[in-house]
């Protein structure tokens, strides 16, 4: 079996947390209006990790990762990031959002170089940091266009490029693929992975696909509907492997199975919340 | 049947076709209306359907355009009322712009900016502007100054309204993003929510525009001696019916060419605009 199942919260994985997940959940409203987004969370992970988070719509994991973020502040527990409480969004946690996140006003070259001029860095300086990181994302050819002169896919590059190029120990991805066609997301997982590999970052990544899930991640987490909490978690081994076709063995087959057996549930009891609603 | 669509469409992309038919459309349609001017005036060719004086042919409006060019109207030179127009409509936009935009810009940001501003904005803003000329007056004098607040008094709201829209419909994933890459709030100010908000502010400047040209008319309307809707409105009260015509027809032009400069400025700016 590929993949197994671990307790993410265990003491000595908790003990050496680059990212901790401690105690984390999320009321929205008050009152009879109040909704429960997430129940208590417990999450630990390890520096050079690639977690996923894959759940049924709705079932917080957006918020999740908003929380780690440090857009929302969490209602009860906190999340830390070596130790520390995180209080507001950082520099060391760089995020990658689905879409409509860039500049659109500014030139590729000029978005990537936002992060490294808020930082304080030289215009010419900034330059040659996007530069690296254009060539990194394969954009070398469209530094002066302008995202709208782009594919969704190319966009998505440059958002990565731009989180990247802070340098962040932690990256943050909210279903970064989501609006991309099969084609273009699985040719940007695989160089996903190439950037894990080579640059090692922290990654907390949310999905709605169990099979980018499986492909990517070091430890894969089950959310159930809403209130979310975690229904189970893996570790799991295919992102280690160096063939880009893993994702058709037996073996992969057999951990999706298992996953979607578990999503599929809270999936029907999402839909249920949806017309109950 | 491939062979069929193939030749139905020529050299050109579809789209391009479509957009040089509907440029001959719109010429074609601008020289109907000219040539029905044309025709029922009768333009020196043949008796006039409509009396000169309700409606003078476009031959002699272009000659009391010629006229009036040379030996101006009421003392003062063409040229002279069509700048003074242009300066009392370019005060009015420039005040309009240097603080409507700040003040539009800081409601959209600050909810309790908002709060203080948006009742006196919003409660004034159904008000017609002209009718509360006559007040100006009292309050002003007849001299310039109350023409230019009449003119600020209905171009501020839109042009601060706009801005406040367009700073409230900045995307919180931009903010948020900008965030996360260690910007300050000066930083996210200067570089993401005044660009972000710019073809929204555009958007208001371009409707001012027209807005503030059409107000000349009232602004002109009393105690003044000069200006190009003073010049119609005076011709007017002597039946100089062509006079009329080549003031409004200045004013048109006015109205068009300023609203050109901004599309080209707005194409030039804000190329990106709606291109998410």
């Amino acid at each position: 079996m590929a993949i197994e199942p671990v307790a993410l919260d265990a003491a000595p994985r908790r003990a050496s947390a680059k990212l901790l997940i401690d105690g984390v959940s999320k009321r929205f409203g008050a009152g009879a209006d109040a909704v429960q987004a997430l129940k208590p969370i417990d999450i630990a992970i390890g520096a050079g990790e690639f977690l996923t988070i894959v759940g049924p719509s709705g079932c917080g994991k957006s918020t999740l990762l908003n929380i780690v973020a440090g857009f929302e502040t969490p209602t009860t527990g906190r999340a830390l990031l070596d130790g520390k409480t995180i209080t507001g969004p950082g520099r060391e946690r760089g995020v990658v959002f689905q879409q409509g996140a860039l500049f659109t006003w500014m030139s590729v070259q000029d978005n990537i170089a936002f992060g490294p001029r808020a930082l304080g860095k030289s215009v010419a300086e900034s330059r040659d940091i996007a530069a690296r990181y254009i060539e990194l994302v394969g954009l070398t050819a469209f530094g002066k266009r302008y995202p709208y002169e782009l594919s969704g896919g190319m966009q998505q590059r440059v958002g990565i490029a731009r989180a990247l190029a802070n340098e962040p120990e932690v990256l943050l991805m909210d279903e970064p693929f989501a609006a991309l066609d099969q084609q273009t997301r699985e040719l940007l997982q695989e160089e996903i992975r190439a950037i894990w590999r080579r640059t090692a970052k922290t990654i907390l990544w949310i999905t709605h696909s169990i099979e980018e899930a499986l492909f990517l991640a070091t430890h894969v987490v089950v959310m159930t509907a809403r209130p979310g909490r975690i229904k189970a978690a893996f570790a799991c081994g295919f992102s280690r492997e160096a063939d880009p076709l893993i994702a058709t063995t037996a073996e992969f087959a057999e951990a999706k199975r298992t996953i979607v057996g578990l999503l599929r549930q809270e999936s029907l009891e999402a839909q249920r919340q949806e017309t109950a609603a | 049947m491939a062979d069929v669509a193939e030749n139905l469409s020529e050299d050109l992309p579809p789209a391009r076709r479509t957009a040089r038919r509907d440029r001959w459309l719109g010429l074609a349609s601008f020289a109907a209306m000219l040539a029905f001017w044309f025709a029922i005036t009768g333009s020196g060719l043949w008796p006039p359907l409509v009396q000169p004086a309700f409606l003078p042919s476009p031959v002699t409006v272009a000659k009391t355009f010629m006229r009036l060019a040379a030996t101006g109207y009421q003392g003062h030179t063409l040229l002279h009322h069509f700048l003074i127009s242009l300066m009392r409509f370019g005060v009015a936009f420039a005040i309009c712009v240097a603080i409507g935009v700040p003040v539009g810009l800081l409601m959209g940001m600050h909810t309790g900016v908002r709060a203080v501003l948006d009742p006196p904005i919003e409660t004034t803003r159904p008000i017609p502007k002209l009718a509360l000329l006559p007040l100006f007056i009292i309050w002003f004098g007849i001299g310039e100054l109350s023409k230019t607040i009449v003119i600020i008094a209905a171009l501020f709201p839109l042009i601060s309204i706009s801005a406040m829209q367009a700073v409230r419909a900045v995307s919180i994933r931009k903010i948020q993003a900008a965030q996360s890459l260690g910007a300050s709030r000066s930083t996210i100010f200067r570089r993401v929510l005044l660009p972000a908000s710019l073809p929204g502010i555009f958007t208001g400047l371009r409707v001012s525009v027209g807005i503030g040209v059409t107000m000349l008319v009232g602004a002109e309307m009393v105690a003044t001696s000069d200006g190009i809707a003073w010049m119609a409105l005076t011709a007017a009260d002597f039946v100089q019916t062509d006079i009329v015509l080549v003031g409004v027809l200045i004013m048109a032009a006015l109205g068009y060419g300023l609203d050109q400069i901004f599309r080209v400025l707005e194409r030039r700016i804000v190329h990106w605009a709606g291109r998410d």
